[in-house]
């Protein structure tokens, strides 16, 4: 391959990742736009999404590689595992606000935080000990089809990703634009005593964000598992920070934001592992992160998250 | 002072004393090596706990790769005092040679240097090159709102390892440094044997137990607690918030170097993975556990985590097992508890964070209960008749001899403002705001709300900064200053919503009040020296004397929480603490809100005697009867302008005034 054809590759596979972070971005950053809080059990839903949706895909009789469905019927029982694997994190999202994060609300300092450190730890050690830490084998249902443009192979899987991708995020953006919940959610966002003083039930709009950013990361961990063909208990790990990185790139609060910063981490982590160094890939992220939050703690994009004093 | 019902002093030093008794002897009675590690290892953890607590708990800093400094003290040992680097010999290394920093290996050309850099030397070195890295990387770092420090932590926790997994030439890799050389003392060498560990272990927890507990009670402690509570008023009062968050960092992070020294000398080997996440994770379960800013809550943490993951869970492990394999359940005959530690971990961070956030060792004092007859005691009203004997001698001589030369237009202005302009985002909060405060005087100011008042006050202190426009203070400008340098120049105020740091006692909120003032440095608050103890003694005294202000109103309170007293009672613990800065000019932002008109006025007769002590006061407040009662100028603002001024009877019989406070006709606008 020609370096050309090798840079173009790498950008074709850093795009499926960057969708992949992006999902999860999104996240990070419709709940920090709402409670200025960094939401450390986002790592695990993830990790949760991926095996919900395995789980559903292995009910269907979706095992290892062997693809055995196709055309509507596989469409059908794909799809049915992304909505399981987004409602089961939804309801994850929900309980956790509900019941571990709704109580420390008026707390301030570190105390929230804390907490969804603790839940993260929680659900992830969970899984650890339901998959006795195993890596397990992801199916990869899809038939092995590659499309090549020019040298550049594309693969179905790749097409699959970035289609679930941008439907999510343009629902997710009409969704927060055209809706009266959306509406609320930004007024939530902007001043959530003014919000509470014009009759938004501010309870009501942060439960219904912690569901959408958790059935968002849902849906990620199941393509994650996917793209890979793998998921274990530690994917949510490295997963999470780069979209945490990715959030903050974008300015975390910003909703187009994290699109584009989860894009643009995705394709650092595949181009800096292919012209750099795999192994260096990690640090090169880290020093984005702590790079943007010192020079541009906005981000590219600018925040959302407003000034509260 | 008044009697705390508190196990006495002599008791607490009989407890630790034969703790200390109990931990020595303990190897000597026949503790068997594997529990004699066991609790070496607890100390390597206490020892962790305690410097993350100074950046946890104290400062409020949630760090998530305390491990990286741990790792970096720990390499900084295991590289000097091994076999890893090994250059030719030359000349250049005889001088060290000879300090017996390094040896001669082999003979001739082929000869090269071996580190053996003393343990003993080594621990305050890798103390310090941690603290170094603490900075360098605090630094830039601090000054970020605190969710983002958490997370540029981590980053930097990930970071550290990973540098030691990928460069081999430093550190060997993934494999790890071996061969690390251990401690020796008057030739002999430790070993492998856990005993001398254990003591050394000891003594390291003892020394760093010490050292947060003097920092705690020094004016750095309360500096740190201060930021804690509320970063913006722990500034206003004389702060340097970033200097004093990177000292707690680099503080953190040399009790975690030296702990690495420690640590990697009794495994005599050093790999990546002792340093990732879940380690920093694991001392942030320990200090929650204990208490967030609890000396004895991290050590109880350290000691209760190694309990569980050293003795209990594999204990349990063993027991269900047996019980699987006598009920014929193969999952609890498979199930592998010492694994569970990390889920264990996990419920602990949340169950502490809703049920008990002070932890189980908490740091905050017993609540002191008033008895009956002091909560019944009659007021005594205090102010003008109480002699306050430490403003007085801090106050230049002039100003005390003058006292009651006040709104005399020769009297110059001690604070000027000129063309003040304020603007957020497109409100205008003050338009080109001019006006003068004479020495010694009260100016009031009063406004509707929204004409831009407190934010006077904000641009005055540092807080916000204006876009244009001179503040100047006894001859200096103002504006460009940080909020602490201004203090220091003699400019203390209170805010509108009261902003105490709610979880230190009404003495300490007042002794955080002379911050600028106390000159202790971590040396002497090391070393408890004689002029650190009578310089808190008499900081004590003087806070005590402030508080004689308000009578006996808060006397008998000065140890309990302020979160605890009265709306009015926190209002005066407010303004002793603006005068315990001892300011030339005193703002308050409505001293008086919140309080009946019989408080009201006692207050307002206790501001009165402010000024025979040569106080000058800019007063916001909205009780004209108070306004009327106190000052000698009142200047009316509107919509950030300057609408009238003059004598209290003047400005309210100004028609423009009634109009602002009433409303305009719509034929007016």
């Amino acid at each position: 391959m020609s370096p050309t054809h090798i840079l173009l590759q790498q950008i074709v596979n850093g795009l499926s990742l960057g969708a992949i972070y992006a999902l999860l971005a999104l996240g990070f950053t419709l709940v920090y736009g709402i409670l200025e809080l960094i939401n450390f059990a986002h790592f695990s839903v993830f990790v949760v999404g991926a095996m919900a949706g395995l789980l559903v895909l292995q009910a269907f009789g979706l095992q290892g590689q062997s693809v055995i469905l196709h055309g509507a019927p596989l469409v059908l029982v794909l799809l049915a595992a992304l909505v399981a694997a987004m409602l089961a994190c939804g309801l994850l999202g929900v309980l956790i606000e509900r019941y571990t994060l709704r109580p420390l609300r008026a707390v301030t300092g570190p105390m929230a935080m804390i907490t969804t450190i603790g839940v993260s730890y929680i659900l992830v050690n969970l899984v650890l000990l339901l998959t006795r830490a195993q890596s397990l084998n992801y199916p990869d249902p899809l038939p092995a089809m590659t499309a090549t443009f020019g040298g550049v192979t594309v693969s179905g899987k790749a097409v699959m990703i970035w289609i679930v991708a941008a439907i999510l995020m343009i629902a997710l953006d009409r969704f927060v634009r055209r809706t009266r919940l959306g509406q609320a959610m930004r007024a939530v966002a902007q001043d959530q005593e003014a919000a509470r003083m014009m009759g938004v039930d501010v309870d009501r709009v942060i439960l219904v964000t912690f569901f959408v950013a958790s059935a968002l990361a849902g849906a990620a961990g199941m393509i994650f598992g996917l793209y890979y063909n793998f998921a274990d208990y530690n994917i949510g790990y490295t997963a999470g920070l780069m979209a945490f990185t990715a959030a903050v790139l974008g300015g975390i609060g910003n909703i187009p934001g994290a699109m584009l910063g989860g894009v643009i981490i995705g394709l650092i982590d595949t181009l800096g592992s292919q012209y750099i160094a795999a192994k260096w890939a990690d640090v090169i992220v880290f020093s984005i992160l702590i790079g943007t939050l010192v020079f541009r703690p906005a981000g590219l994009l600018g925040a959302l998250a407003p000034n509260r004093s | 002072m008044i009697a705390l019902p508190r196990p006495s002093r002599r008791q607490k030093q009989g407890l630790l004393a034969l703790t200390f008794v109990l931990l020595m002897a303990f190897p000597l009675v026949g503790g068997s090596q594997a529990d004699i590690d066991i609790i070496a290892n607890a100390c390597a953890y206490a020892a962790l706990a305690l410097g993350l607590n100074i950046v946890v708990g104290f400062a409020g800093l949630l760090d998530l790769g305390y491990a990286a400094f741990f790792a970096i003290g720990a390499y900084s040992y295991g590289v000097l005092n091994s076999f890893q680097l090994q250059p030719h010999w030359s000349p250049f290394w005889q001088p060290f040679a000879s300090l017996g920093l390094v040896a001669k290996l082999g003979i001739g050309a082929a000869a090269t240097v071996h580190f053996t850099v003393s343990f003993w030397l080594m621990l305050p070195v890798s103390a310090a090159i941690a603290a170094l890295f603490g900075v360098a990387f605090g630094a830039p770092t601090l000054r970020l709102k605190g969710d983002y420090l958490a997370i540029v932590t981590l980053g930097f926790g990930e970071i550290v390892p990973i540098v030691a997994r990928n460069w081999p030439a430093l550190t060997n890799g993934a494999a790890g440094l071996n061969g690390i050389g251990p401690p020796k003392l008057f030739g002999w060498s430790f070993g492998v044997d856990a005993t001398p560990y254990y003591y050394v272990g000891i003594a390291l927890v003892a020394f760093l137990l010490l050292v947060a507990w003097r920092l705690k009670a020094s004016r750095i402690g309360r500096a740190w607690m201060a930021i804690r509570e509320d970063a913006v008023a722990a500034q206003a009062m004389g702060i340097h918030t970033s200097r004093l968050k990177l000292i707690a960092f680099a503080t953190g992070a040399a009790f975690a170097g030296v702990t690495g020294a420690f640590y990697i000398a009794k495994l005599q080997t050093a790999t990546p993975d002792m340093f990732d996440l879940p380690v920093s994770i694991m001392v942030l379960v320990m200090i929650v556990l204990g208490g967030l800013g609890s000396v004895w809550g991290a050590i109880f943490g350290a000691v209760a985590l190694e309990i569980l993951q050293a003795w209990l869970l594999p204990a349990l492990n063993g027991t269900t097992q047996a019980l699987g394999q006598a009920v014929g359940s193969g999952f609890l005959r498979t199930l592998d508890l010492t694994s569970a530690s990390e889920l264990i971990f996990g419920i602990i961070l949340v169950v502490m964070m809703l049920y008990r956030r002070d932890g189980l060792v908490p740091a905050a004092r017993s609540g002191v209960t008033l008895a009956f007859e002091q909560q019944d005691a009659p007021i005594s009203h205090g102010g003008s008749n109480m002699p306050i004997l430490g403003l007085s001698h801090h106050l230049t001589p002039l100003a005390v001899a003058a006292p009651l030369a006040v709104a005399v237009p020769a009297v110059p202005a001690i604070l000027s403002v000129r063309d003040l302009s304020v603007g957020f985002g497109g409100i205008r909060a003050l338009k080109s705001l001019s006006l003068d405060v004479p020495e010694g005087g009260i100016v009031a100011v009063i406004g509707p709300n929204g004409s831009g008042k407190s934010t006077l006050f904000n641009a005055i202190t540092g807080l916000v900064t204006p876009q244009s426009g001179r503040v100047d203070f006894a001859g200096r400008a103002l504006i460009g200053r940080r909020p602490d340098q201004i203090l220091a120049l003699g400019v203390a105020r209170t805010f509108q919503n009261i902003r105490l740091f709610p979880h230190l006692s009404v003495i300490e909120n007042v002794l955080i009040g002379q911050h600028a003032h106390l000159r202790a440095g971590p040396f002497g608050i090391l070393c408890n020296t004689p002029r650190t103890r009578a310089e808190e003694r008499r900081a004590r005294e003087f806070a005590a004397e402030i508080l004689a202000i308000f009578g006996n109103r808060l006397v008998p309170r000065l140890e309990q929480n302020v979160s605890d007293l009265s709306y009015a009672n926190r209002r005066r613990v407010e303004i002793a603490r603006a005068l315990a800065a001892r300011p030339r000019l005193l703002l308050l932002d409505e001293p008086t809100a919140g309080m009946n008109p019989a408080e009201s006025h006692e207050l307002a007769g206790q501001i009165a005697a402010f000024r025979t002590l040569g106080l000058t006061i800019l007063i916001i407040e909205h009780k004209l009867d108070v306004v009327t009662l106190l000052s000698d100028r009142v200047i009316v603002l509107d919509q950030g302008e300057r609408l009238a001024e003059g004598t209290a009877a003047a400005v309210r019989a100004d028609p423009a005034v009634i109009a602002a406070y009433i409303g305009r006709r719509p034929a007016d606008v």
